[in-house]
């Protein structure tokens, strides 16, 4: 049994990587009608609002394919509490735009060249490598991107490469932490709340600081990733898009 | 219609029923006592019991229970936890009567356990009808006691009468139609010989109303419907047909003043959410607290907070009633922290509007005209709305202590919404919304919060708004402290006679303030978030605080 399923999983995953990503900003505004009326109450206006799933980032807890997003919105999943829906095929077509576009109704047009040749461009006149770790090799000054291409959609992995100050989350801001002691950490922050600070600092060390030791506290609001506008032709970005969009872990 | 049926946990159920009373301190509880009118009247008397859901028909969750003080709450030690397998977030409130608590989880079963030891007495089970529908998770807030008859209603919307001894079922009366997606989430009110229940549903067009029935037989004994009818006064704030579906639910606990024999209940948005254009007109009683005669079910006045409500802004608040002096007059006052971001105090024997003052950033609306009505101030299409749509405060019930007199509840801070609005079209069952919404955020596709908390991560951060704790002075409506939290909370609040103030959070702490300053001075961390107001009560001369966090119900008290 356990076999079977795996095989279905890896067969699920090789036809997701086939999806072309080309999803036309009629069909995502089309999504995103029917997602607001008859979706959005449980998944949340981001995707996000059923716990363990995140339509915006691609989580699903057994969807892999377009098909399977499809079976899944007109099946519906009892056991979740989920109810099936009856769609017609061209609004089924946009939720699923929707959701693959990573719910970015600017809709923007985006054009994947040859990954050999976005690697080329990665490693080389892109200068990605300075902070990125693409297998685990590397730096660690910025996030891995070994599993890029699967949890960022196309256009978001693009508003980074053009505009990264602009696309990042907040969560992702850096963080540079003064404490009492006189010691200063820097990092990148994985979780706070009241009390405390989550921070893996530069070293990839992981700490927790309790904000009462802490003397000031900064969150960049500026990007440490440079933007390639204007540094790479539009076919060397379709290039690199390409690639990127190929690192799936 | 679908049976309930009892399922006895524990194979020793039998054998604890019958011994349970005995197992009791029956010396210091006299346990057999039947719960009557009187003594729900006169709650505030004996601190040792939660009688209904806010604590007595004032709803103002303060106890004179002072056993736990600031000087000794650091002491405070988990007594017992009731761990279950609820799914999703809990927000019962329990009941302490005489030594047993009788507390509901998700959706519908109603647990009685001994308040001391946290032992299970037995559970009560429904299974509600797979047609059941609500916007917001299978929640249940509670049960409501008369005699010794407990009452729930139901994801379904039925209402169920329980033998408290027993959990056996006595009754079981259809409020609503489960197909038309109407349901009932909060504890039902008991008043006189009758109990009193809302019904939810907005965000499916039904057509809400608050009704009575008789306490010993499950009948109806009358209807409000909080969508006046054609010939009915307020009728004339619908246009067309929109009266039909236009929401209006009921989904939180009233209030209750004995000496004016009025009820008070806090009515809902009206629908389509979004698209007020489809509804022209003040749209009564959406967005209202109603004042009705228990008896009759007649309303005696109204004031709306939010006419022609564009933004999901429920009134569902619980009524606080308290009587301080206004205008150096001792005066009957209801105080309000409303969804829509403003505090009010209202006089709650004619419903005359006293005051209202913002108590976060609002900018739906500018100030009030001279009879209390606010000026609204829509925002341009693609701008921000402050409050967002879960609200400045929400649901969750707010505490008012005579002792200081000041009002707390909880807040969402710098928190807003972007509207996108359409015509929707109404079928019976489905969600009927007019547009969407996305919460503003400092990047586009940033994880927001909604309702509940669902990841430990907080990647949503608090850049798209955080929680607070408040204490406002009735008489400005300004904030004395502020207890900020990084996380926004749904946690509701109890205060105590020793001026303490118990609340918590979505980041699972459970907080102990000094009443006066806002300073903490006690936390546990619990794991799981609070979306509920802890409440407390007594056994043995002991006193407890019971919170529930997650998947538990923990009960604290001081280490011996």
């Amino acid at each position: 049994m356990l076999l079977v399923a795996g095989l279905a999983t890896l067969a699920g995953r090789a036809a997701a990587q086939v999806e072309d990503h080309n999803y036309s900003p009629a069909a995502i505004q089309t999504g995103l009608r029917i997602y607001s009326n008859q979706c959005q109450l449980c998944h949340g206006p981001n995707g996000d609002g059923v716990a363990g799933v995140n339509l915006a980032r691609q989580r699903f807890k057994r969807a892999h394919t377009d098909d399977d997003i499809r079976a899944t919105i007109s099946n519906g999943v009892s056991t979740a509490g989920m109810p099936s829906f009856r769609f017609q095929p061209e609004q089924l077509d946009g939720l699923v735009a929707l959701i693959r576009s990573g719910f970015d109704t600017s809709g923007a047009p985006i054009t994947l060249g040859n990954p050999a040749r976005g690697r080329a461009i990665y490693e080389g006149k892109g200068g990605c490598p300075a902070c990125h770790m693409p297998k685990g090799e590397g730096p660690f000054n910025a996030p891995s991107l070994a599993e890029v291409g699967s949890t960022l959609q196309p256009t978001a992995i693009q508003r980074y490469l053009l505009e990264p100050t602009k696309a990042m989350l907040p969560l992702d801001r850096p963080a540079v932490i003064l404490m009492r002691d006189g010691r200063t950490l820097r990092g990148r922050r994985v979780n706070e709340d009241t009390d405390s600070v989550q921070l893996r600092d530069q070293g990839q060390t992981l700490r927790s600081i309790a904000k009462a030791d802490i003397k000031s506290y900064e969150l960049g609001k500026t990007s440490a990733m440079p933007s390639i506008a204007g540094k790479l032709t539009p076919a060397e970005l379709a290039d690199l898009m390409a690639y990127l969009l190929s690192l799936k872990g | 219609m679908r049976l309930a049926v009892l399922r006895r946990v524990f194979a020793l159920a039998a054998a604890v029923l019958a011994g349970a009373f005995a197992v009791l301190p029956a010396a210091a509880q006299p346990v057999a006592r039947p719960v009557t009118g009187t003594r729900i009247e006169k709650a505030a008397g004996e601190p040792a019991n939660w009688l209904t859901y806010g604590g007595g028909y004032d709803s103002k969750r303060f106890s004179t229970l002072s056993q736990i003080t600031p000087a000794n709450v650091k002491n405070l030690q988990s007594q017992w936890v009731l761990q279950d397998n609820v799914v999703g977030v809990w927000e019962a409130n329990p009941l302490v009567v005489d030594g047993v608590m009788y507390v509901t989880q998700r959706p519908n079963d109603v647990v009685a356990l001994d308040a001391k030891t946290g032992r299970v007495f037995w559970i009560y089970h429904y299974v509600a009808s797979p047609d059941a529908k609500v916007c917001c998770g299978a929640n249940n807030r509670g049960v409501a006691i008369l005699g010794d008859t407990l009452y729930m209603g139901t994801l379904d919307a039925h209402l169920v009468a329980l033998d408290a001894k027993t959990g056996q079922l006595l009754w079981n009366t259809a409020v609503a139609d489960v197909k038309a997606a109407y349901s009932i989430t909060h504890a039902p009110l008991v008043v006189k010989d009758k109990v009193v229940v809302g019904v939810g549903g907005g965000e499916f067009g039904i057509r809400g109303f608050v009704a009575a029935y008789d306490a010993k037989t499950g009948k109806e004994a009358w209807r409000f419907n909080t969508i006046p009818g054609p010939g009915e006064p307020g009728h004339e704030t619908w246009a067309d047909d929109a009266w039909e579906h236009g929401g209006a639910s009921a989904w939180m606990t009233g209030s209750y003043d004995p000496e004016l024999n009025l009820l008070y209940w806090g009515i809902g948005n009206p629908g389509p959410d979004w698209n007020p254009a489809q509804r022209p007109g003040d749209n009564l009683y959406s967005d209202c607290v109603v004042a009705i005669d228990p008896d009759t079910g007649k309303l005696k006045w109204h004031y709306q907070f939010t006419p022609n409500d564009g933004y999901d802004y429920d009134s569902v608040q619980v009524p606080v009633l308290a009587d301080i002096p206004w205008n150096g007059k001792p005066t009957k006052v209801m105080l309000w922290a409303n969804r829509n971001g403003v505090f009010y105090v209202i006089d709650r024997v004619t419903g005359k509007f006293l005051l209202g003052q913002p108590f976060v950033k609002v900018n739906w609306m500018s100030g009030f005209d001279a009879n209390g009505r606010p000026i609204q101030t829509p925002q341009p299409e693609g701008a921000a709305t402050y409050p967002g749509n879960q609200g400045g405060t929400n649901w969750f019930p707010p505490s008012y202590s005579p002792r200081t007199g000041l009002f707390y509840f909880s807040v969402w801070e710098n928190y807003a919404t972007i509207y996108r609005r359409e015509e929707s079209k109404y079928e019976e069952g489905k969600t009927f919304l007019g547009g969407g919404f996305s919460v503003l955020s400092p990047a586009p596709g940033s994880p927001t919060p909604g309702i509940g908390r669902k990841s430990p991560i907080n990647t949503w951060t608090n850049e798209t708004g955080s929680g607070a704790t408040v204490a406002v002075d009735p008489h400005t409506g300004k904030r004395v402290w502020t207890f900020p939290q990084f996380d926004v909370t749904e946690a509701g609040l109890l205060t105590t006679a020793s001026n303490l103030v118990f609340t918590g959070g979505r980041e699972g702490f459970v907080y102990a303030l000094d009443a006066k300053t806002g300073k903490e001075l006690w936390k546990a961390q619990l794991g799981g978030q609070i979306n509920m107001a802890p409440v407390t009560y007594s056994v043995d001369g002991k006193q407890y605080v019971a919170v529930i966090a997650g998947r538990t119900l923990v009960s604290f008290a001081l280490r011996d």
